[in-house]
C-alpha cells in the first residue's frame, strides 16, 4: 500500500492543504513535496518523510535517511 | 532549539522514566504507549465512555465552551495534538463558524486513521487537515495556530516540558493554549470511589471490552503520576504562558489546563 504510491488513488493522496502548512519537526525548516513517491524532502534533516495513506508521517524515526547522491539530484530539480 | 528528540541524541542509557508505576528506559516508554493506543483505538471511544459513564463528553463540551471558537466566518485555526478519534475538533467544528479550521494531530495512526473515518463520516473532514507527529518536535512553523488543545493526551508525553514549550512557539500572540486532562480529585469520600473505581473496576472493564486489562492498568496508574492542578499550571507558566489558570470537573477528577501566549 504505502510502499506503491504510484497506484495510490486520487482521495488517499496527501492533502496540498496539509502539505503548504508542515515544516520538518527537527530543523523546523521548508520541506520538498515529492509527489511520486509520496515523501515530504527535509535537506536541512536529510531526511524524506513518509506520506502513507495520505497522512504525512512526521517521526524521524519513521523517515528514510538522504545520501548525498539524492540531495544534490533535488538541487537541481 | 533543543526540543527535539533526534535519534542522533538518545538518553543516557541508564535515564530511565515512569510508564504507569513501573519505571522503562526512557527511549522506549513512546513505543509502549503507541503500542497500548494501536491495541485500543477501534474501541477507544466505546471504553471511554464506559470508563467515565458519559462524563468524558461534558469535559470535553466545557473545553470548546471555554475556548469559545468564533461563529463569524473569521479565521481561526486550532491544532488539536494528541487528537486521535476526534472528539475536540468536531465539537470545535460544530461549535465554531465556518472559518474555523482544525488539524488533527497525533503519534498513532490507527488513532488518528479512526479519527478521520469518524469526521468524514460527521461531514467535516473538509474543515480538518491530518497529520502523525511528535507534540515535543512539531512540524508546523512558529506563531501559525490561533489555538492549541490536547486533550487527555499531554499525560502520555515522555517530555511533558517540551511539549509545552513547542504549544507556545506554534501559537500567534494571543493564541490559546487548553489542555484538558485527569487530575486530583480533591472532595473527600468521592476520592474514595473514584480509587475503587480506578483500580479495581477500569481494569476489568478493559479486558472486557477491549480484552486489555493492561492497557487500562497503565491508563489508571499515569494518570496518578501526572501533576496535580497546581503544580501542572506552574509548568505551563513556566514555558512562557501568561494568565495560566485551571478549572476543575467533577471534584477534579479531570481538570482543563488554560494559557495565553501575550
Amino acid at each position: 500500500m504505502a510502499d506503491t504510491p504510484a497506484q495510490a488513488e486520487p482521495s488517499r493522496r496527501a492533502d496540498p492543504r496539509v502539505l503548504e502548512m508542515l515544516v520538518c519537526p527537527l530543523t523546523k525548516t521548508a520541506l520538498i513535496y515529492d509527489e511520486a513517491r509520496q515523501e515530504l524532502i527535509s535537506r536541512a534533516a536529510r531526511l524524506a518523510y513518509p506520506i502513507r495513506d495520505g497522512i504525512p508521517v512526521m517521526l524521524p524515526e519513521e523517515a528514510r535517511a538522504l545520501d548525498d547522491d539524492e540531495l544534490r539530484h533535488l538541487g537541481k530539480k | 532549539m533543543s526540543s527535539t528528540s533526534k535519534k542522533s541524541d538518545p538518553p543516557a542509557p541508564g535515564d530511565t522514566v515512569s510508564f504507569g508505576f513501573k519505571t522503562v528506559a526512557e527511549g522506549d516508554r513512546q513505543g509502549l504507549v503507541n503500542d497500548i493506543f494501536s491495541a485500543v483505538a477501534g474501541r477507544y471511544d466505546l471504553m471511554n465512555d464506559l470508563m467515565s459513564g458519559g462524563l468524558h463528553r461534558l469535559w470535553k463540551d466545557d473545553v470548546i465552551g471555554w475556548l469559545a471558537p468564533p461563529r463569524s466566518a473569521q479565521a481561526f485555526r486550532l491544532l488539536d495534538v494528541a487528537g486521535g478519534t476526534g472528539d475536540l475538533t468536531e465539537r470545535f467544528l460544530r461549535v465554531g463558524g465556518p472559518g474555523c479550521t482544525a488539524t488533527l494531530f497525533d503519534i498513532n495512526p490507527e488513532m488518528l486513521a479512526a479519527g478521520r473515518k469518524r469526521l468524514a463520516g460527521a461531514g467535516l473532514a473538509e474543515r480538518v487537515a491530518f497529520a502523525i507527529g511528535n507534540a515535543e518536535a512539531l512540524p508546523f512553523p512558529d506563531k501559525s495556530f490561533d489555538a492549541y488543545t490536547i486533550g487527555f493526551g499531554i499525560r502520555n508525553v515522555t517530555h511533558i516540558d517540551k511539549a509545552l514549550s513547542e504549544a507556545y512557539r506554534v501559537l500567534k500572540t494571543g493564541g490559546r493554549f487548553l489542555c484538558i486532562e485527569f487530575s486530583r480529585c480533591e472532595v473527600p469520600l468521592l476520592d474514595r470511589v473514584y480509587d475503587f473505581h480506578s483500580f479495581e473496576v477500569i481494569p476489568r472493564l478493559g479486558q472486557l471490552t477491549a480484552g486489555n486489562a493492561e492497557a487500562y492498568r497503565y491508563l489508571v496508574e499515569s494518570i496518578r503520576k501526572f501533576p496535580k492542578q497546581e503544580t501542572f499550571a506552574g509548568m505551563i507558566g513556566a514555558a512562557g504562558f501568561s494568565r495560566a489558570a485551571y478549572r476543575n470537573l467533577t471534584g477534579g477528577i479531570a481538570a482543563i489546563h488554560s494559557g495565553w501566549r501575550l
